[in-house]
């Protein structure tokens, strides 16, 4: 009897490959099984970790951040640890830069602009960390994984975003016998009431961050969308888009000055702080402002829910900020140490920030909040991560979407409708510009 | 003895004899040891650094922006093909790159008209000799020399909607309403009124340079060439028009040259006080160039648009260097 011999098919696996995958295996097992024991690896020691981020609205963070965060954490793993700050809106440029140059730090935050897309293959995968500080931390919101999320895999840890909540004004609102804006129609009307008392209200008709974020609440809120879930279609050209850029037209005639025209990101802050606008739709940076700088009017500033549409839709579109590792970083073992530590710690971020930074995990995010859980005024915040969206919304923040967004496309579809071009008119432009955009990175 | 012979070179039977004399066959090698050749190589050395570093500096980038606008590059792919004229037709297309065409000229243009009567006035002016012409002459040049991001912002404050220093002089003598009214200015956020706006933060930053220019090109004046005209009865303006414009012609039109690439090359202007708003009123070509090439990611589209300034540059810099060469003979 003879017993066939099973057949030797040669391995497909070489020797050089198999060494590569099971030594990154292994090393990626003890990281992990460090970081769950919150020991740092002992091969970050002596090592030095650069980080690029912005230079924080509230300047206190980061000093702390750089003094004290930072340099408890670098002096705990005996990793030098340097942090550089720069403008958020010169973190592209500089991210271009250093992705060019193949060098420079081992950590780049990216704000607003998040450039997951352009740039995941020159990104560390650190699917492992997001895995592992979701599961501890009780998950991320669901808006969070398609900032970071490519092809399956995650290139970058959420670290915070900042909410733009209605700053309006509680005594004004009261002696007007005006309901609080808990909708746009309620803030339209507030805001045609109090105009003629000399006390207008504004919103960024103009290119700035700002504009892109509030019009896109506005636009959301009235039930309207940027692209599908899948990021490839767009859904802007939308009788839901007719209706909020219609609305912007009679807020703008009704309730605004011309000067929104020439707003950048602070304008709004300083109207508000001066005491004449009535409410702004703005980050709390507008609040603590004016706390700083005019206490009579910050006593009757208050915070309201993002208005709701005409269907009861709240959405609030958020200034995203992401932490990336560097493919090219020598240093990534401690750069994901510091990523894993800082979302641990996340909690001390923001009380230093005063409640600027909001929380992208679920554990961080349930009530009290620091700081905004203890302030009466402050409170509503905590009800913001349910409704809170990013750019594309309700699809992830793609390549085109940022061409839109770099190029103002959306606010500039509401600052033409305000200037007295006809809705039709800006519709067939602002979706043109959509198709334009969208094919040519199809093209592409 | 001849003429020649007077100024040290050879009779000219001489140089008949030289040219007549048989030409004995020479090795290629040998050639290198002759004087002319030894000359020319002296010479070329001489000029490979200056050579070189146009090539490296001005060349390369050069070559590389041409081919980025010939290719799909984007800021986070190492690898790039060629795609033909593509990203000039996607430019072609956009709307706003129209916008920021025409706004690109109509800068050029109107910021080039008020530097040159600025700059020609204040030339004059720091011509004349009056007390404190130094401290004068060193506070002209702090526009230009201020960094950029400073100055600007500077008059961005000056430009606020609500907090503006030149509306509130102007409301204070009387010649616009309050904040709130009908008359007061919003600077960055009329259409026209942005844009002179920017002109005129780009005019103040860069007439100085303009009369610097033209002072040196006046004081270069024989002094005795002007007074002549003056005793023959020539007035201010026709000694301006025949004598010192003529002179300093070639200083003039080399700092015209100057200007034009400055100027159309400002970024920084318009993108620190509107980002090329309100809805593109006062986008430029470096500012779309910049927001698509680098904001959005797309290299080779925002080459692509920024090479479009080639066009607007090149016939200026033929013109001016035609004259300039005319003039020499």
């Amino acid at each position: 009897m003879s017993v066939s011999q099973p057949a030797l098919t040669p391995s497909t696996v070489s020797r050089r490959r198999f060494l590569t995958v099971a030594g990154a295996g292994v090393t990626t097992s003890a990281l992990l099984t460090m970081l769950d024991a919150r020991q740092a690896p002992a091969q970050i020691k002596g090592t030095t970790l650069r980080i690029l981020q912005w230079s924080h609205f509230i300047p206190a963070y980061d000093a702390w951040f750089d003094n004290k965060f930072v340099k408890d954490w670098g002096d705990k793993n005996g990793v030098k640890v340097r942090v550089d700050h720069i403008p958020h809106l010169e973190l592209p440029a500089r991210m271009a830069a250093e992705f060019a140059a193949g060098a420079g730090h081992d950590i780049i935050m990216n704000g607003s602009s998040i450039l997951t897309r352009l740039y995941y293959k020159s990104l560390a995968d650190v699917s492992d960390i997001y895995d592992s500080i979701g599961k501890k931390r009780g998950g991320w919101i669901p808006t969070a994984k398609p900032l970071v999320e490519v092809e399956g895999k995650q290139y970058g840890i959420p670290m915070f975003y900042i909410l733009l909540p209605m700053l309006y004004r509680k005594d004004l609102f009261d002696a007007n016998n005006l309901k609080a804006p808990d909708t746009w129609e309620l803030a339209r009307v507030a805001a045609r009431t109090l105009k003629p008392k000399g006390h207008p209200t504004g919103i960024q008709f103009s290119q700035c961050a700002d504009a892109n974020l509030n019009w896109r609440s506005v636009l959301f809120s009235f039930g309207g969308a940027e692209t599908d879930p899948s990021g490839e279609n767009i859904l802007i050209d939308s009788k839901e888009t007719r209706e909020a850029l219609r609305f912007a037209k009679a807020l703008f005639d009704e309730g605004m000055t011309p000067e929104v025209f020439s707003w950048d990101d602070a304008s709004d802050n300083r109207f508000l702080a001066s005491g004449v606008g009535c409410w702004i739709h703005d980050a709390i940076s507008a609040y603590r402002t004016t706390e700083d700088t005019n206490p009579d009017v910050f006593k009757n500033t208050h915070i309201a829910m993002e208005p709701a549409g005409p269907g009861g839709k709240r959405v609030s579109t958020s200034a995203a900020n992401v932490y990336m590792i560097w493919k090219f970083s020598k240093n990534q073992p401690a750069a994901k140490e510091f990523l894993v530590h800082f979302m641990e710690e996340f909690k001390d971020g923001m009380v230093q920030s005063r409640g600027y930074n909001m929380p992208y995990l679920l554990g961080d995010a349930q009530k009290p909040m620091p700081i905004i859980g203890s302030d009466p005024k402050m409170q509503i915040l905590q009800d913001f991560p349910k409704i809170v969206a990013f750019y594309g919304y309700p699809g992830p923040f793609t390549t085109p979407v940022q061409e839109v967004v770099n190029l103002f496309v959306l606010p500039d579809m509401f600052t033409r409708v305000a200037r007295g071009q006809s809705v039709d008119d800006v519709m067939k432009w602002g979706v043109g510009e959509y198709q334009r955009i969208f094919s040519k990175h199809k093209r592409a | 003895m001849t003429t020649a012979s007077l100024h040290g070179g050879p009779e000219p039977s001489a140089r008949a004899a030289v040219v007549s004399a048989p030409v004995l066959p020479t090795s290629h090698a040998s050639w290198w040891r002759t004087h002319s050749a030894q000359r020319k190589t002296f010479g070329y050395t001489l000029l490979a650094p200056a050579a070189l570093y146009v090539l490296l500096l001005v060349g390369a980038p050069f070559l590389f922006s041409l081919w980025l606008a010939v290719s799909d590059a984007n800021v986070g792919d190492p690898v790039a093909h060629f795609v033909g004229l593509e990203n000039f037709r996607a430019a072609w297309e956009m709307d706003t790159f129209w916008i920021a065409f025409r706004n690109s000229v109509v800068f050029l243009v109107v910021a080039a008209i008020f530097k040159g009567l600025l700059g020609t006035s204040l030339a004059f002016l720091l011509l004349q000799n009056f007390r404190g012409k130094k401290l004068i002459r060193g506070l002209v040049v702090i526009p230009f020399t201020l960094p950029i991001a400073i100055s600007v912002l500077s008059w961005k404050w000056m430009y606020d909607s609500q907090f503006s220093v030149i509306n509130w002089v102007l409301s204070r003598a009387g010649l616009i309403g309050s904040y709130g009214s009908e008359s007061w200015p919003v600077w960055l956020g009329q259409p026209k009124l942005a844009l002179a706006a920017c002109i005129a933060v780009n005019v103040w930053r860069t007439f100085p340079f303009s009369a610097i220019v033209l002072l040196a090109g006046f004081t270069a004046i024989p002094l005795e060439v002007l007074d002549a005209a003056k005793v023959d009865g020539c007035t201010f303006f026709q000694r301006f028009r025949h004598i010192v414009t003529p002179m300093i012609f070639p200083i003039l039109m080399i700092g015209f040259l100057f200007d034009t690439v400055f100027t159309l090359s400002d970024l920084s202007v318009v993108y620190l006080l509107t980002q090329g708003g309100p809805a593109n009123a006062t986008k430029i070509l470096p500012v779309l160039a910049y927001q698509i090439g680098i904001q959005a990611g797309n290299l080779g589209r925002g080459a692509a648009i920024a090479l479009f300034l080639v066009p607007l540059l090149l016939p200026a810099l033929i013109l001016v260097l035609r004259n300039i060469k005319r003039r020499e003979w």
